[in-house]
């Protein structure tokens, strides 16, 4: 016991020695103060400002949410709230909400549609917003009139999960799920991390000149770049209750990735994430108003890899608790096709995540492909998958982390 | 690179960690199988006097109420009525002694999903009724049937009993009340029948202590139903423990107010289990085991504080207005007060019992997305 103790000792040291080495060669960024809530004032007036993103968040969720409104739903008035317009381009009120249908905004334009992704890639950036589409539309045309009918291979219906039930297509899979997590990485993520926190975007035109010299966007209080920030960050707080200090309320804020930067923190096994995204993206909005941006993009390559992970974590959660419930006796069919839907949109969202250097995301689109079809691919899809395949998957996308399957899987 | 480095030596000292823990541990890949405690004792006192007996009681009890709505279908009367709520009543206690075996048919049919999940979907029930076009047995129709179904019907159409006759006799009502009486009939009758030909061998010979043995299984459909069916179903949710209001509509038996009775027929059912009470006499069960163990260990008394916290609990709720909505409205703090003594009951069974007899918990809260 003795000898051990000695070479923890050892072993603590030289991770100590290491990492003061480290952090003295390689820290030579300027110190900036990040304040202590996303606050920011010009001339006691706030410069914070993201209406944009709370309105498509919100908008998103009644979309998700009217996609299981049998009664009520028409597969016209789905696509007008992914597109708040009609058919024919014409202005529409699609939702409950007025303020929503009086926005010009809508989820559809922002869909597939970072600069750094899809700027030069536009073949793409419509497959997924067809991708999209033809899940609202499958869900009335293909789940919506088996309302009153059982599951099984090949036909679509409902199944129980639990008291609760699912409704699925021919296939198992439940269309607004598909909807909801994968607008989590079509929307959200690709929004933050491939749009607003890059530098082709902060420093697009004069931004950097007219940020240093405080030239204020016409009729507001903030510069361009300030407000490309915070758009970032309106992805992920927009709908806190309060949105400067988010981090008490996370995971109740949306059904959408603050939700699941939530889940995340509450694993034990990766709590702390949702203060280190929150403090990345406080402390580099303070070293944009410091005119400091190395410490800026430092800090975006925080935010990138660990909202990257998170989608990469829940895809995995999903996956094996999948493969729980098909394991069960006999296989709880509604909660596995419920779990693999869940599962399905992150590996979908999974094309849009960001490696903090460089502009790759985690997995290119033909390896994000090759998941699904591994998936779901088969004549049944989910009704035909094994443990094997979501093993085999799961594994994949963990071996691009530092965090292994049963850290993700439970 | 220099990051990297990095990792790779808090990896090496982890490593170096686990190192000293496998030392400083005997060896627990071979440690001794925790008793010789005959986990089969157990199992055939569940099976042959508590489980079946139970599930007789309560097919034989709905045998009952089917005749009595039969009954009340030809003549229909307000004593015939008092019947019919009477034979709802003594099959809706009895299916308190049944409802937390959710194993094997029970299992695969969803018994408890198709029997008693409130609060009830009166407008669909009614729907169902006007158009006379429904299927019962999809799992979106668990609130339009089952126990809180009749509940509606049998005390929340009318105020009086003269007004509830007169709907109940139409046609269409008359129906609905058999489809739902038959439905409850042929699922226990089913679960009933799968124990009897051939499921309580079974049952009984997986006497191991894995995952799937019966004991560890059956133990978490206990701990499962005493957690959500009986803690918060019955007590929690109403009472605005999981909400930002309080919730009394959503009581059991909310048009006939027999929340208490039958949450106090539930709670004996659960004490019963863990002794091995059964109609007839008492054997095996968690809490000889629990002795046992307590024996060979020394340790605290587990299952005389067990036995104790549900007497506690039970005494709470013997406080009650016997209409749990009406104590919710009058005086939450007693309900409130029920709900935590139930609630330290759950740690003593999940956390001390479940670690004592080396039980897994299977089941996680669903996240309800």
């Amino acid at each position: 016991m003795k000898g051990l103790r000695r070479l923890y000792g050892l072993g603590l040291l030289t991770v100590i020695l290491t990492v003061a080495a480290c952090s003295d060669s390689d820290d030579t960024l300027p110190t900036v103060e990040a304040p202590a809530t996303y606050t920011f004032e010009r001339n006691g007036q706030s410069t914070v400002s993201f209406s944009g993103q709370t309105t498509r968040i919100q908008m998103a969720t009644e979309l998700v949410s009217a996609m299981k409104d049998f009664d009520n739903s028409t597969e016209a008035l789905l696509l007008e709230m992914f597109r708040n317009e009609t058919a024919n381009g014409g202005d529409a009120n699609p939702f409950s909400n007025a303020d929503l249908n009086a926005s010009t905004k809508s989820v559809r334009s922002k869909t597939g549609a970072s600069k750094d992704y899809f700027f030069t890639n536009a073949t793409e950036a419509a497959q997924i917003k067809a991708d999209f589409e033809g899940w609202i539309s499958a869900q009335v045309s293909e789940v919506f009139p088996a309302e009153n009918q059982i599951a099984t291979p090949g036909n679509p219906g409902q199944l129980a999960d639990g008291s609760s039930t699912r409704y699925v297509n021919g296939k198992g899979l439940e269309y607004d799920q598909a909807v909801n997590k994968g607008l989590i990485g079509a929307l959200m993520l690709d929004q933050m991390l491939n749009n607003y926190l890059s530098v082709s975007v902060l420093d697009e035109a004069d931004n950097r000149a007219n940020n240093d010299n405080e030239v204020l966007v016409e009729g507001k209080m903030y510069t361009t770049m300030e407000h490309k920030w915070d758009e970032a960050y309106g992805y992920l707080f927009g709908t806190a209750a309060n949105a400067a200090d988010p981090v008490a309320t996370i995971g109740s804020s949306d059904a959408f990735l603050n939700k699941y930067l939530g889940r995340v923190e509450g694993d034990p096994d990766f709590a702390g994430i949702a203060q280190e995204v929150y403090d990345a993206l406080k402390l580099g909005r303070a070293a944009i108003v410091a005119g400091e941006y190395e410490v800026r993009d430092a800090q975006a390559a925080i935010v990138r890899q660990k909202l990257s992970e998170v989608i990469a974590i829940r895809a995995i959660y999903y996956l094996q608790q999948g493969k729980n419930a098909l394991a069960q006796d006999p296989p709880a069919y509604g909660t596995a096709f419920h779990d693999l839907s869940e599962g399905f949109g992150f590996l979908y969202s999974l094309r849009f995540t960001r490696q903090p250097q460089g502009d790759m995301p985690y997995f290119t689109k033909a390896e994000v492909d090759g998941f699904i079809q591994a998936v779901y691919g088969s004549t049944n899809g989910f009704w035909d998958v094994d443990a094997t395949t979501l093993d085999n998957v799961s594994g994949q996308i963990a071996a691009k982390f530092d965090f292994t399957v049963a850290q993700a899987g439970n | 690179m220099v990051v990297r480095g990095v990792k790779k030596l808090w990896t090496l000292w982890v490593f170096m960690l686990m190192g000293a823990v496998a030392c400083s541990d005997s060896d627990p890949s071979t440690e001794e199988p925790i008793d010789d405690f005959d986990r089969s004792e157990i199992l055939v006192n569940w099976a042959d006097n508590i489980i079946i007996p139970n599930y007789q009681d309560y097919v034989e009890s709905l045998t009952d109420l089917k005749a009595a709505i039969t009954t009340f279908g030809q003549t229909s009367s307000a004593d015939l009525l008092a019947d019919v709520r009477e034979a709802w009543l003594e099959a809706y206690l009895d299916w308190q002694r049944v409802s937390m075996f959710e194993i094997g048919k029970a299992e695969s049919v969803s018994l408890r999903n198709f029997t008693n999940i409130y609060p009830a979907d009166i407008q669909k029930i009614d729907e169902n009724i006007n158009t006379g076009s429904y299927n019962l047995e999809l799992p979106s129709t668990n609130d339009e049937q089952g126990f809180p179904a009749l509940d509606y019907l049998l005390y929340g159409k009318a105020d009086t009993d003269e007004g509830t006759v007169a709907i109940l006799s139409t046609p269409a009502h008359k129906e609905y009340l058999q489809q739902l009486v038959e439905r409850l009939h042929n699922l226990a009758s089913e679960v009933l029948n799968h124990w009897t030909s051939g499921y309580r061998d079974t049952f009984v010979a997986n006497n191991g202590s894995s995952a799937t043995s019966s004991l560890n299984k059956l133990a978490n459909d206990f701990m499962f139903y005493y957690e959500k069916s009986l803690r918060a179903g019955k007590v929690g949710i109403p009472a605005g423990v999981f909400s930002t209001s309080r919730l009394p509509e959503k009581v059991e038996a909310r048009f006939s107010g027999k929340s208490k009775l039958l949450f106090l027929e539930s709670l004996d059912a659960v004490q019963d289990f863990f002794n091995g009470t059964g109609s007839s006499n008492t054997g095996k069960s968690f809490a000889h085991y629990l002795d046992y163990l307590n024996t060979i260990k020394e340790g605290e008394d587990l299952s005389a504080l067990i036995n104790s916290q549900l007497n506690l609990a039970r005494q709470k709720a013997e406080m009650l207005n016997s209409d749990f909505a009406a104590q919710i409205d009058d005086n939450n703090v007693s309900m409130l007060e029920t709900y935590d003594e139930l609630q330290k009951v759950v740690v003593l069974l999940k956390v001390d019992m479940f670690q004592a007899l080396s039980i897994q918990v299977d089941f996680v809260d669903a996240d309800g997305d």
